[in-house]
């Protein structure tokens, strides 16, 4: 049923609000406060760890999933956000911005992910 | 005497053959412990003001007719006290997101079309019809879509969502859920049929999940669980169209 | 006569009760997660530059600005799961025959629950 492509991109958002619902907030506490601050090796020795914990293919693989589906997901809510505020009639312009910003995104992950 | 007590309605009125613009107008209504806001409005009627137009019916809130806006809230008026407001004054206008016909009438053509336009009759494949075979249907199967069969078609869920005000075309709590009672009846077998109305960008895919319709609903219908379940089954059904584009079932 | 009265909705509308600004605050949580997750990006790639850029990033997350941005995100995230998992019993109810099971449980179980164990496992990970 090609009527509209609506269900497809629901997949995604609901994904991404599954996986952004139950990473993110671990994420930040990681990346904001423990790393900084409690991680046990303060300056720079904490390195070799993070890169060989975040190395490893399945948390590549798990940060990969975050980040894509996540992207959908705020991108999925941004574009309904400002259809509902007053920009129905951009719906299509605010689509592709939305949808390609994720995109974007997405293909930012897989580049830094690759390379690390 | 003690029973002197008066409470003031504060009500829309609209008459299309005299005013541009609605206007606000202020009734005083003796007050008794246990008056609903429709009988406030009938003793309006029958003493003060018989031009005064509303709905109602059975004011025991299961005929769905008496559904206004009271201080904001989408309510039925015979299930309303004036001691929750009391002794403040209590504004009644008539349900959001409908155009108004007179004082609190509201038209509702638009919400018979949208429940009309998901077929909410069984729907058989072949000649299966119930003159030729008696339906069996265990407890646990009319379980699946009871909670949905509850609706008394009053609209306060269509006057609590915004995006019914916002867009005239979607099709809303009450439809998607007496879409989804059939859908998940057992008996039917319309589902590919009610997907036109489900299915489009207006249909189940034009709620954002703001979740008021089952706040509001006086018959604990969840209409807000009826459309999230529509638009899970509708990715089921799109990605089953990807993978199998001559159609399997 | 029949003129029926369209009532304007002003694009405003969020404003107007609780449970619809409640409804927008949600919504912009995204906007904070999706800022984020950028900030986590560029947070890999200094990762992957080496020692020296991450000894700089890692700076950079020492300050106050940072403290407090991630403690704006922080909110957000929370707030986005808390209503997310309140609300998955409502798209998928679980029924075990005619019963269904209430919704704190399914929250529990499908959200809650999962939500502290990987949380745990990931501050762990990283403690490590």
């Amino acid at each position: 049923m090609a009527r509209s492509n609506e269900p497809f991109w629901w997949s995604l958002f609901s994904a991404g609000g599954v996986m952004a619902a139950l990473f993110v907030p671990a994420f930040i506490l990681a990346t904001g406060i423990v790393v900084p601050f409690l991680a046990p090796d303060h300056g720079q020795a904490i390195y070799p760890q993070l890169h060989k914990a975040i190395s490893w293919w399945p948390v590549r693989v798990v940060l990969f999933l975050v980040l894509f589906l996540s992207f959908f997901h705020c991108a999925h809510r941004i574009r309904h956000l400002l259809t509902m505020a007053g920009l129905e009639h951009a719906r299509g312009l605010l689509s592709v911005a939305c949808y390609g910003g994720a995109l974007a995104g997405t293909v930012a992950s897989l580049v830094i992910l690759a390379g690390l | 005497m003690a029973d002197d007590k008066k409470v003031t309605l504060s009500v829309f009125r609209y008459r299309p053959e005299q005013d541009g613009e609605p206007v606000f107008q202020e009734y005083q209504v003796p007050y008794h412990d246990d008056w609903v806001v429709l009988d406030a409005l009938n003793w309006i009627k029958d003493n003060l003001d018989g031009t005064l137009a509303f709905r109602w019916s059975c004011r025991m809130g299961v005929c769905g007719s008496c559904g206004m806006m009271v201080d904001g809230v989408p309510r039925l008026t015979c299930a309303t006290f004036l001691r929750d407001y009391y002794p403040s004054p209590i504004r009644v206008e008539p349900l959001a997101n409908f155009p108004v016909e007179r004082d609190l009438v509201i038209t509702l053509d638009d919400f018979m079309d949208k429940l009309k336009s998901v077929k909410p009759w069984i729907i058989r494949e072949g000649n299966n019809s119930p003159a030729v075979a008696e339906y069996l249907q265990t407890p646990t199967q009319l379980a699946q879509f009871k909670q949905y069969s509850m609706c008394i078609n009053c609209m306060l869920c269509y006057a609590a969502c915004p995006i019914v005000g916002l867009e005239p075309h979607f099709l809303g709590p009450a439809a998607t859920a007496l879409a989804m009672r059939y859908n998940l009846d057992s008996r039917d077998q319309g589902a590919d049929q009610r997907q036109e109305a489900l299915g489009d960008e207006h249909g189940a895919w034009g709620c954002t999940f703001i979740g008021e319709c089952t706040e509001v609903c006086p018959k604990d219908v969840d209409p807000a669980a009826a459309l999230q379940q529509a638009k899970v089954a509708g990715v089921k059904k799109w990605y089953r169209g990807v993978v199998l584009p001559r159609g399997g079932r | 006569m029949r003129k029926p009265y369209v009532r304007p909705m002003p694009w405003t509308w969020f404003l107007r009760t609780a449970a619809y600004r409640r409804f927008m605050i949600r919504e912009l949580t995204s906007v904070f997660i999706a800022a984020y997750l950028v900030f986590l990006l560029v947070w890999l790639h200094r990762l992957g530059e080496g020692p020296e850029a991450f000894g700089k990033m890692l700076q950079a997350t020492r300050t106050p600005w940072s403290v407090v941005l991630h403690v704006l995100a922080l909110a957000a995230a929370v707030y986005h799961s808390v209503t997310w998992f309140n609300l998955t019993p409502q798209v998928m109810p679980v029924r075990i025959g005619e019963e269904r099971l209430p919704h704190s449980a399914v929250a529990i179980a499908m959200g809650y629950l999962p939500w502290l164990v990987l949380s745990g496992l990931i501050i762990w990970g990283v403690l490590r």
